[in-house]
């Protein structure tokens, strides 16, 4: 049975076997209402009460300390709002904004096209060999941040690297990139892209495979092709696979951490900041400069911005793939 | 087959044997050899002394060498990034009230004006006092070079740190390519040479006037990185930063010193004369570089030496050590510390005392490399007599012990190294051509540091 | 099946692989392998060298992957199990303020982690886990993407008809989720349990924090171990990862095939 949109949105008339109930506007309009609700409580209680511990500490601490000039080591002075305002005034938050939604975009859309691609690939029940494609799948996940930082260090060096070995080879001049903001951010996005395309696959992959044969099936009957298939049973199906994709990829993405970290070598982003991100610079104000105030606000703030885009990154799928039927 | 598998004498003698050596035991209870190998917490007369550090302080040889003098101790090392615990681990500890502290805790010197600036952090060594010889840090004090003994003292004049060895600053270059480009190429030639910077960048303008156009498109050039000149000369001055005033923090002095300006203008002036090759210090390019020859020269510090061989063994007898211009220069060392929160206090203080004694300094010099910072050894005949082959057999005791002695104490405060990586930063800008006017640069550089406040 | 396709694997084989399969090269050749250009596309004979150097510079490496793997388990077999029932009463249950609830989760999950560090680490030494494998499992034990994945998964492949049926025969809530819902999610819990664990196993940052003993250090922090002052053996280094590494990739060769099993019976299923 398919999980279509609409018949979930359409009221369940009463059934017989049920005892009615008085309408009530549910928390979960989505809900098996003849299962007892209050076991949620239950249920939810163990992953509350740990994330209240684990996860909910650091927060407070961090919108505390929001608020202060704070030295872990030394003295702590209340400044109220002076934080935020003096981030909303420095021009290395603004450039660390900029970087991260640059490359943000560079790698989420070629990711994601190409997760999405390599799972329908992997979904043919023809393939041959399909244990071995999706072990390989996950390789660059488990590839240890010291060899990511030496080959890719590598592939992108300006005089000897590979990729400008063949831009040599094509005539044009070596790019540094490194110390160029593009071409930097080029090499971060291509890293991000290469650890993540194969994880996202398996997720697309996993959802694909939920998707029940008979509607591929009755779509072949209808004379639908293979790309048809493609685009109107599995799409529409991944739609809630995507939306979760996006948004995970999202609050990932903007607060990309360890590739601009691989390609600097320290915290500063590059000598003028062109690949500086925002988490980046969090750590730098934490852990360099030892503004620890300063640092919560970014957090505070970056937060905000990953929650905005993300709530924008919703309705945006929703409203796609909504079309796409 | 006998019936009995061991005579009825050799069990009388086997028994009477052990029973001897029982009563040994009781009667002489001698140092039983305990093997505290495998221990991995306190207990069976095992002390385990946790070590956190980075890289190759704490030598592998050594540590056997203690455990045969002391078998009761265990040291466990842990080894983590520069900047994880320097920047990180020491920090949250001591926000932590010393929570997770080791017992031993290596700081570089890049992060000693920060650290002296939390002298609450860490045992203060003056109080210590070794087993052995009720040895404090003043007692030791006196074998170690001033300015190197001076990156462990903290505010109040407490000792948080003792010097492991010093890094020293010299110039690797290829003498078969300054030979090839007519230059002079024997070291005393070379160190004459280029006595002064102005002199330096001259050689350098001269070197790459011997390439072809295609070699300068290739990107060869003289010098791997202009950059490292910067913190040359700023090391060869007596103040950087901060003046010392008579307070614990000093004075911020970044802005009017002229050590800076020079350190700066300088870097610049060696950039626009192009004798750079803008290649980043251990990046891939610099690792291959080095085996192409791409650049003819490096400042090297003592430990660089293992590295290029490591690198690059097929330029073997290529290189060779000349004097580094203005005398004498620094890069890396560090202290080593025992953190507030240090459990085992007193035998952390007996192996720090012993491992960073010129005994042990000099054993880590000759079979680690590492140069010492124990001045009385600087006229012993190993260290003299040292010659390298890889580097042409350069005497290279004798000439980094010259420049290591040149060097004077310099104030170190607790922004010290976040201002550096604003200059460093700035002077980048210019080198790789992104800011075509150095005095733009220059107040960005300062404009940034004030940030650091 | 396309050529296409198969060349689109092929290509995305080479491009996965090959920087495991340099740190196999430059781990076989020698340090100087890295400033080679072109560079030796074929192993060499160190291989067994280098890893001997491994083990002597690192006596308990065998230990730091063992530990691995059993904090890697602890923390995918708790957060599956936690986020499965937690996602479930999300999905499929109606109590008051669940939204909201939903909501801090996804929240939460919006705050750089690095300004965790220092409270994690008080509580921690409050708590006396510093210094052992307790300090990595502990708070890791839930994960708020875990319970919007399966809340997401059971919210896509779990029919509501089905909970009903079940519930009109007399069903519990529990045994209609311990019946129902897991057989059907069993496939997509695999594959979240195999996500923690992995992020698990390249974790790096926290337990270099805490952990300062070598007997209990993880694969990543042993490997760690191998780095010099300033400059890096690189074929050392590369050694030790790709040791790190292969024990892992093993293991997922043996569970691809039970993967492409359960995702066979997930299939059917749906």
């Amino acid at each position: 049975m398919s999980q279509s949109s609409v018949a979930r949105r359409a009221p369940k008339p009463p059934s017989p076997w049920k005892p009615v109930k008085q309408s009530r506007k549910l928390s979960n309009p989505n809900a098996v209402v003849s299962l007892n609700g209050r076991w949620g409580y239950l249920f939810t209680a163990p992953f509350f009460v740990m994330f209240l511990i684990f996860g909910l500490a650091p927060i407070i601490y961090s919108v505390y300390i929001a608020f202060f000039n704070w030295d872990a080591l030394g003295t702590q002075d209340f400044i109220g709002l002076d934080n935020f305002t003096a981030l909303i005034a420095d021009d290395r938050f603004w450039n660390a904004m900029v970087n991260t939604f640059d490359i943000w975009l560079m790698s989420t859309i070629p990711m994601l096209v190409l997760s999405i691609g390599l799972a329908a690939v992997l979904h043919n029940p023809y393939l041959r060999g399909s244990t071995f494609w999706r072990t390989i799948l996950l390789v660059p996940n488990i590839t240890s941040v010291l060899a990511i930082a030496i080959v890719f260090g590598q592939l992108f060096g300006r005089d000897f690297g590979i990729v400008n070995d063949i831009i040599g080879a094509l005539g044009f001049q070596h790019i540094d990139f490194v110390q160029g903001t593009q071409s930097s951010h080029i090499a971060i996005a291509s890293m991000i892209v290469w650890r993540w395309t194969g994880y996202n696959a398996l997720i697309f992959l996993a959802a694909m495979l939920a998707v029940p044969g008979e509607l591929y099936e009755s779509a072949s009957l209808d004379g639908a092709t293979k790309w048809q298939q493609f685009r109107y049973v599995t799409l529409p199906s991944l739609r809630n696979t995507i939306t979760f994709v996006l948004i995970v990829g999202t609050i990932g993405g903007l607060q990309v951490f360890a590739e601009p970290l691989i390609l600097g070598g320290s915290y500063n982003g590059g000598d003028s900041g062109q690949f500086s991100t925002l988490t980046l610079f969090l750590f730098d104000q934490a852990f360099v400069a030892y503004k620890w105030g300063y640092a919560a606000a970014i957090g505070i703030m970056i937060t905000l911005i990953v929650a905005i885009v993300s709530v924008i990154n919703f309705y945006i799928t929703r409203k796609l793939a909504g079309e796409k039927k | 087959m006998s019936r009995k598998w061991i005579s009825t004498k050799t069990t009388a003698v086997i028994t009477a044997s052990l029973i001897a050596i029982g009563a040994l035991g009781v009667i002489s209870p001698a140092k039983a050899t305990i093997d505290c190998t495998n221990a991995s917490a306190d207990g069976n007369g095992c002390t385990v002394l946790t070590v956190n550090t980075f890289g190759d302080v704490i030598e592998p040889a050594l540590v056997s060498d203690y455990k045969k003098l002391h078998p009761e101790i265990k040291l466990s090392i842990k080894k983590s990034d520069l900047d994880a615990l320097n920047g990180t681990a020491l920090y949250t500890q001591c926000a932590a009230g010393g929570a997770g502290n080791p017992d031993i805790a290596a700081i570089e010197i890049s992060y000693s004006g920060f650290w002296r600036a939390y002298p609450q952090c860490f045992t203060d060594l003056k109080t210590m006092h070794t087993t052995d010889g009720n040895k404090t840090a003043n007692d030791i004090k006196g074998q170690y070079l001033p300015w190197r003994w001076d990156q462990g003292v903290g505010y109040n004049d407490s000792v948080i740190g003792i010097p492991t060895d010093v890094g020293g600053l010299q110039v690797a270059y290829r003498w078969d390519l300054f030979k090839k480009a007519g230059l002079p190429y024997q070291r005393d030639a070379v160190s004459a040479a280029w006595n002064t910077w102005p002199k330096f960048i001259d050689f350098g303008k001269k070197y790459m006037a011997k390439l072809t156009p295609a070699q300068k498109k290739a990107n060869i050039g003289f010098l791997d990185n202009v950059g490292t000149i910067y913190a040359a000369i700023l090391n060869q001055g007596t103040q950087k930063y901060y003046q010392n005033d008579g307070t614990d923090a000093g004075k911020l002095i970044y802005k009017s010193n002229k050590q800076v300006k020079l350190g700066f203008d300088t870097t610049i002036d060696a950039g626009k004369a192009g004798i750079g090759t803008r290649i980043g210090q251990f990046s891939s390019d610099w690792n291959v570089g080095m085996t192409k020859g791409t650049f003819a020269a490096m400042l090297a510090p003592a430990w660089m030496m293992d590295y290029i061989k490591g690198q690059a063994p097929d330029t073997s007898g290529k290189w060779d050590i000349a004097n580094i211009p203005g005398g004498g220069g620094n890069q890396g060392g560090s202290q080593l510390s025992i953190p507030k929160g240090a459990k085992h206090k007193q035998e952390a203080w007996d192996f720090i005392s012993w491992y960073l004694a010129p005994a042990q300094q000099l054993k880590v010099f000759q079979i680690y490399g590492l140069f010492p910072s124990t001045p009385s050894l600087y006229t012993n005949a190993d260290l003299v007599g040292f010659k390298d082959p890889f580097f042409n057999n350069a005497p290279t005791g004798k000439i980094y012990a010259s420049g290591v002695q040149k060097l004077k104490p310099i104030f170190e405060g607790k922004l010290e190294r976040c201002i550096d990586m604003a200059m460093g930063s700035a002077i980048s800008l210019v080198v790789n051509g992104k800011e075509k006017v150095p005095a733009k640069a220059f107040a960005k550089g300062l404009s940034d540091a004030d940030k650091c406040k | 099946m396309g050529v296409g396709g198969y060349i689109a694997l092929i290509l995305t084989t080479f491009l996965s692989i090959f920087p495991f399969y340099w740190m196999f090269i430059v781990a076989s050749n020698g340090t100087d392998e890295i400033s080679k250009v072109p560079p030796t596309l074929l192993p060499g004979p160190r291989f067994f060298t280098v890893v001997s150097h491994v083990y002597e510079a690192l006596p308990q490496f065998n230990q730091a992957l063992l530990n691995s793997f059993y904090v890697g388990t602890a923390i995918s077999v708790a957060q599956v199990f936690f986020s499965a029932i937690a996602g479930f009463a999300f999905a499929k249950l109606n109590f008051r303020g669940q939204k909201y609830m939903v909501l801090f989760v996804v929240l939460t999950m919006m705050l750089p982690s690095q300004l965790g560090i220092i409270p994690l680490f008080m509580l921690m030494g409050w708590a006396g886990l510093l210094n052992s494998l307790g300090a990595l499992i502990i708070p890791a034990l839930v994960t708020a993407f875990g319970v919007f994945w399966m809340r997401q998964v059971i919210d896509t492949q779990v029919p509501n008809e089905l909970l009903e049926a079940a519930s009109i025969d007399g069903a519990g809530v529990f045994r209609a989720y311990w019946n129902i819902v897991l057989p059907i999610i069993a496939q997509s819990s695999f594959v979240l349990g195999l996500f923690s664990f992995l992020a698990s196993w390249n974790d790096f940052l926290w337990p270099l924090l805490v952990l300062n003993s070598p007997e209990n250090f993880t694969a990543q922090v042993a490997v760690n171990q191998l780095k010099s002052s300033y400059a890096i053996d690189y074929a050392l280094n590369m050694g030790g990862a790709f040791l790190s590494t292969l024990p892992l990739l093993i293991l997922f060769i043996f569970v691809g095939r039970r993967l492409v099993r359960g995702v066979m019976d997930g299939a059917v299923k749906g």
